[in-house]
């Protein structure tokens, strides 16, 4: 599974790259528009080390992000699945922060926590969490009535259960998005340094930008392509493998 | 896999049909222009703003439309693809565009000053000379000009990175403002005015800290034309920049001074009338030094200085020979 996200990406890649060299063909662009294949190669080999290790200084970032986006997903999406003033106001509060711009928000971020840290962790899970969000409540707030039916009769229905049940019968469901919202954890960290950090490939990209670079950006954007295939391919067979490890536990269950 | 690559094939030769017909269009210029600005639209690019709502273009047969430029655009990029037919950019971008083999001309040099300037609180000692930065707290925007210019200084008052504390500017001033910063870039012009008058209110006086006083010249704003537009088309590109300059000087008097600050609240109304009146007064010391001063004049010593500034600092590899590049159209 790995492998083949790799791969996949790398043929994404390469499609890219020569579309845009064929444009630069065939409207005679310069290599300041669209860097040639001499210009691509010499920029790897200078700053490639150096992007290949700011990637997975943001890859450090995004894989603490996106385990406090699910907490934050998790913790929203619980307390809110009721229909109760609680739940409503809980929600109403989570889409509300997600309607606002991160860039408007990010002052006020850079005023309480600095441009360190702890800004790039707080933006990249607030990017990550609202996509999480709306599963878990989705999942949260649709009853599975068949089993649960039975511990409401009995009065043994606790919330702590019906979370657990609910989670269990949609498993399949949650490894997807968890294993999806990588993407965006990466996105939402590139941001926060692109909007204020002195690290990570977000910063290198904006300097990049600061200098019209193309071939720069072009290099980040495979180091970023690549590190987060590779982290994709590990949560997903991470996911394959708690998938498995449920199944079999269930199947014991049932003898 | 069949079908994926026949998809592929499908997209390729679509592509390799439909560009050149794109790349065949934008060869062909009538008076339709497009001048695209380097920043958002403010009392910076009055005189290209004036030019445009007083009908000069209009007078000498031309259809302008002047676009705002912002994050992300580069009126270099524009040019390139047929876009825009003039534009604005500053020195080191048409330096870096020219190196990377960019078919570009500078016909104007619209500031003679660069506006990128430090600003600092006057409560601090007035900086006489460079050995007067010692032990500062200054901003500079990691890869950007600021961080050349601020080099190039350092060096030049044989001072090291030890000797100051370089802050990373991301974006807003805070760090000034707490005080965690002593000097920090602005724009003298747009920038600089505001943040006088916001310390001002504080009772806080300020000074600016200007890298030219110091003999280095790093050419800012210019107007940039391709070199195959200027090779085939010299009268449009000669109408075009004489309705142009002629705006600026126009927008530079204070007759026309009224009528200029209206064209620009028209499109930038994002602050009060007296910030911006100040703000072109800011403007017009920056673009016409001294009366005797042409609007456009280029200086030639500032562009190879930013060459070489930018050599120095290895944002390019080779030399390339601004001079033949720089066309003063009198």
């Amino acid at each position: 599974m790995l492998f083949r996200r790799i791969y996949q990406f790398m043929i994404v890649y390469v499609i890219g790259v020569i579309f845009l060299w064929m444009i630069k063909l065939s409207l005679g662009l310069s290599d300041y528009v669209i860097p040639g294949i001499s210009l691509l190669k010499d920029t790897a080999e200078e700053f490639g080390t150096g992007y290949f290790m700011d990637v997975v200084n943001t890859l450090s970032v995004t894989v603490l992000g996106q385990f406090l986006s699910i907490i934050m997903a998790f913790t929203v999406g619980i307390a809110g699945r009721k229909s109760s003033w609680i739940g409503s106001f809980i929600k109403v509060t989570a889409y509300n922060i997600q309607a606002y711009p991160i860039v408007a928000l990010a002052p006020i971020i850079f005023i309480l926590l600095g441009d360190g840290f702890l800004s790039r962790l707080l933006i990249a899970s607030m990017i990550c969490y609202f996509p999480l969000l709306l599963s878990v409540l989705g999942i949260m707030a649709t009853p599975v009535t068949d089993i649960e039916h039975f511990y409401i009769v009995t009065g043994r229905m606790r919330w702590q259960l019906e979370v657990k049940i609910r989670a269990f019968e949609n498993l399949s469901k949650l490894t997807t998005v968890i294993a999806g919202s990588a993407t965006l954890a990466m996105a939402g960290t590139i941001v926060g340094e692109f909007i204020s950090a002195n690290a990570g490939i977000g910063y290198s990209i904006r300097i990049a930008l600061y200098q019209s670079d193309m071939a720069k950006i072009l290099i980040a954007l495979f180091m970023i392509g690549i590190i987060i295939s590779i982290y994709q391919g590990i949560l997903e067979s991470m996911g394959e493998h708690i998938k498995h490890r449920w199944s079999i536990v269930n199947k014991g269950d049932e003898l | 896999m069949k079908k994926f690559m026949g998809f592929i094939l499908w997209v390729l030769v679509t592509l390799i049909l439909i560009v050149p017909v794109s790349a065949q269009a934008s060869d062909q210029v009538g008076t339709d222009l497009v001048y695209r600005l380097k920043w958002k639209f403010n009392t910076s690019v009055a005189g290209d703003i004036y030019a445009d709502s007083n009908g000069y273009f209009k007078q000498k047969g031309l259809k302008v439309e002047v676009k705002a430029g912002g994050v992300g655009i580069n009126a270099i990029r524009e040019l390139e693809l047929g876009r825009a037919q003039f534009g604005v950019a500053s020195a080191d971008q048409v330096i870096q565009a020219l190196e990377k083999g960019a078919d570009i001309i500078v016909i104007a040099q619209l500031f003679q000053a660069n506006p990128l300037q430090w600003i600092y609180r006057s409560d601090q000692p007035r900086i006489k000379t460079l050995q007067d930065l010692k032990g500062k707290r200054i901003g500079v925007t990691f890869g950007g000009n600021d961080d050349a210019i601020m080099k190039t200084i350092l060096a030049k008052g044989q001072l090291t990175k030890t000797d100051v504390k370089i802050i990373s500017v991301q974006g807003n001033a805070l760090p000034f403002f707490k005080k965690d910063a002593d000097l920090w870039p602005v724009y003298r012009n747009s920038q600089g005015v505001s943040y006088q008058d916001k310390l001002a209110r504080e009772g806080e006086g300020v000074r600016f800290f200007n890298p030219q006083d110091f003999g280095v010249s790093f050419v800012a704003n210019s107007v940039i034309t391709t070199g195959k537009l200027y090779k085939k088309q010299p009268g449009l590109v000669n109408s075009f920049l004489s309705a142009l300059l002629r705006a600026w000087e126009d927008a530079m008097t204070p007759e026309h001074e009224n009528a200029v600050l209206n064209a620009v609240k028209q499109l930038d109304g994002g602050i009060n009338d007296d910030i911006r009146k100040k703000q072109l007064a800011a403007t017009k010391t920056l673009i016409k030094p001294d009366p005797d001063i042409k609007i456009g004049q280029i200086d030639m010593g500032g562009w190879e200085m930013t060459e070489s500034i930018l050599i120095k600092e290895g944002l390019i590899k080779k030399p390339v020979k601004i001079a033949d590049r720089l066309i003063q159209i009198k």
